[in-house]
């Protein structure tokens, strides 16, 4: 399969006052389409700083990330957004939805900054496929967290991503509303879109393919 | 959805914020537009009424600055300076000159001090030079103890053609000869009496506040002005009803730089106001903004957010500050007038324009643009996971 995100020897220190903490040590991770990874691992262990250096929000102290055989450090902001704009999508444990837009504005949210044109039919659709056609003029203050959730996967699609990175996306939810989302995710990733998950969640780790075990940096299983 | 749509989102997030911060516009807005319309209003009344109604081209005064010499003819109070009335034949006799009106102002404030009037000794010439100044009642002046009144001097003393009005202050009782029709100026408040009973009242017999002079061509001004100049003596002054009307507008400066001054404070406050809420809203929706630049919102995209967030709440409240600064604009005349110290018109001195709402209105705007500049860069510079990291 194609490499989308390729992560050479990435190493990312960040410093604390006097202090120098290695978040991650030497990591090497290929995400190719249409991947099932789980990142697993202790708090403090670098899972989040990983997936943000993937999802090209933060840059490597060392090493090489690569998008489809392109360095990434070689482009400046500009390019970073486009990459995020048009590669990546992208779920937190916090869903971020701007409460004074009704859902389907949420959903169609990345498309102001891609200058693309909101298709309201493309957007009921993301909706029916995340089960909340029904809830399309609601506010987020009216949906349940498992509802909003499910929003912000479909935001993360609107764009027509080749990854999804989701950092504890079940974090926030209890376990039918953390079960729809998983198997959203499967859903998704049946159609060849990668899905990369932070989590410490040990039964969703179990339902993918690839699982990578971060400690204290390292890649250690 | 357009950037605006989630601008004017953002900000009915926090209405009574929103709200405050644009009321604090509101009212800078509307202060200037009032201000603006005051000084443009004040402008044009001391200009139509001394330049453009009076029909009067130019002045003998005594004191070589016209500002000195607004004094006299604005104030109305016995200027220590006068002219000699021998000046008046000087005049008469100058080639170019139409008509020359020598006359005596002086002022009587009643002994209950609540209201002062303005008595102008004139002579029959003043039908020659001043084209609006009609007797509309009644006829000249009859004797020395006649007056004609302004129309509304005679509206407030309830005065008819052949009434006996006595000053208690002068002792002395005058006969109303007649009533001048109303000409929105002056005029309208003053009494007029004839030239010699006006300066036996003061004791300046052969002695004036100054001549007005009315050219025969208007176009011969500086000739005419050159060659009056040559007839009289050195410590007299020429000078034209235009320098006479900035003179006047010179007394006005101090009034002027203090509601400028109320302005530039108005503006001080808003502006602090607008930058610390901009910076509120960045601070509180950081994790927000950051998750923006996550989905693809560059460092321009969220420049534009925050600058566009700014100016809608400016525009709204510069929209209703030129609004509130219309409606307020009259009362405001009013209150003015009553503080005016020298010349004050006798028409409305509140010219509200689309010029000065368009000029408020921009004033408002740049303040917007200017105060979003620093909250537009902090939230531009968010490193989304720093935050989200940290938060």
């Amino acid at each position: 399969m194609n490499s989308l995100i390729a992560l050479e020897n990435v190493s990312k220190l960040y410093r604390r006052g006097s202090e120098e903490v290695h978040a991650l040590d030497g990591v090497t991770l290929d995400i190719a389409e249409g991947d099932l990874i789980a990142i697993c691992g202790p708090s403090g262990s670098g899972k989040t700083t990983l997936l943000n250096i993937a999802g090209c929000m933060d840059h490597a102290s060392k090493g090489l990330v690569r998008i489809r055989g392109e360095e990434v450090e070689r482009g400046g902001e500009r390019r970073l957004a486009e990459i995020r704009q048009s590669l990546i999508g992208f779920v937190f444990q916090q869903f971020f939805l701007i409460p004074t837009l009704t859902v389907e504005e949420n959903v169609e949210l990345p498309l102001l900054f891609s200058h693309r044109k909101a298709e309201r039919a493309r957007t009921a659709e993301l909706l029916e496929s995340v089960g909340l056609g029904h809830r399309r003029r609601h506010r987020p203050g009216q949906l349940s967290g498992g509802e909003m959730q499910r929003v912000a996967v479909a935001r993360s699609l609107i764009n027509e991503p080749k990854v999804i990175l989701a950092d504890e996306p079940t974090g926030n939810l209890d376990s039918r509303n953390s079960k729809a989302v998983v198997e959203l995710f499967e859903a998704l990733n049946s159609k060849g879109i990668a899905i990369v998950l932070v989590t410490h969640n040990a039964d969703l780790a179990a339902r993918c393919r690839k699982v990578v075990h971060l400690e204290d940096g390292k890649v250690v299983g | 959805m357009k950037l605006a749509k989630l601008a004017f989102n953002n900000i009915r997030r926090t209405p009574m914020r929103a709200g405050l911060t644009a009321a604090s516009v509101l009212i800078a807005a509307a202060t200037l537009s009032v201000v603006l319309a005051l000084d443009r209003g004040y402008a044009r009344a001391v200009k139509s009424e001394l330049v453009d109604k009076t029909g009067v081209h130019l002045y003998i005064t005594k004191e070589n600055c016209p500002i000195e010499a607004a004094s006299v003819v604005a104030q109305g109070g016995l200027s220590p300076l006068y002219v000699e009335e021998s000046l008046v034949a000087v005049a008469q006799s100058t080639e170019g000159i139409a008509a020359a009106l020598p006359f005596q102002l002086f002022a009587e404030t009643t002994s209950d001090g609540t209201r002062t009037d303005i008595l102008m000794g004139v002579t029959e010439a003043i039908r020659e030079v001043r084209p609006d100044w009609v007797i509309e009642k009644g006829g000249w002046f009859e004797d020395g103890d006649s007056v004609i009144l302004g129309a509304q001097i005679a509206q407030i003393e309830l005065a008819k053609v052949g009434d006996k009005l006595y000053s208690e202050k002068l002792d002395k009782e005058f006969k109303v000869a007649g009533i001048l029709r109303k000409n929105y100026s002056q005029d309208d408040g003053m009494i007029f009496l004839p030239l010699d009973t006006a300066q036996r009242l003061v004791k300046r017999e052969g002695r004036l506040s100054a001549i007005a002079i009315k050219l025969a061509d208007v176009g011969a001004m500086q000739e005419v002005t050159t060659r009056l100049r040559g007839s009289i003596a050195q410590d007299y002054s020429v000078i034209g009803a235009k320098e006479l009307s900035e003179g006047i507008l010179g007394f006005f400066a101090a009034t002027r730089m203090i509601m400028f001054v109320m302005v530039g404070v108005a503006f001080g406050v808003s502006i602090f106001g607008i930058v610390n809420t901009m910076l509120m809203v960045v601070m509180e929706r950081r994790r927000e903004i950051a998750y923006l630049k996550c989905v693809g919102a560059r460092r321009e995209d969220v420049l534009r957010l925050i600058t566009l967030e700014t100016l809608i709440i400016c525009l709204a409240g510069g929209v209703g500050g030129i609004l509130a600064g219309a409606a307020v604009t009259p009362a405001a005349g009013s209150l003015l007038r009553g503080t005016l110290v020298g010349y004050v018109p006798a028409g409305s001195i509140a010219a509200p324009s689309a010029g000065i709402a368009l000029l408020s209105l921009s004033v408002a705007v740049a303040a917007g643009v200017l105060c979003a500049l620093y909250p537009a860069w902090k939230a531009a510079s968010i490193v989304p996971m720093e935050v989200l990291r940290n938060e």
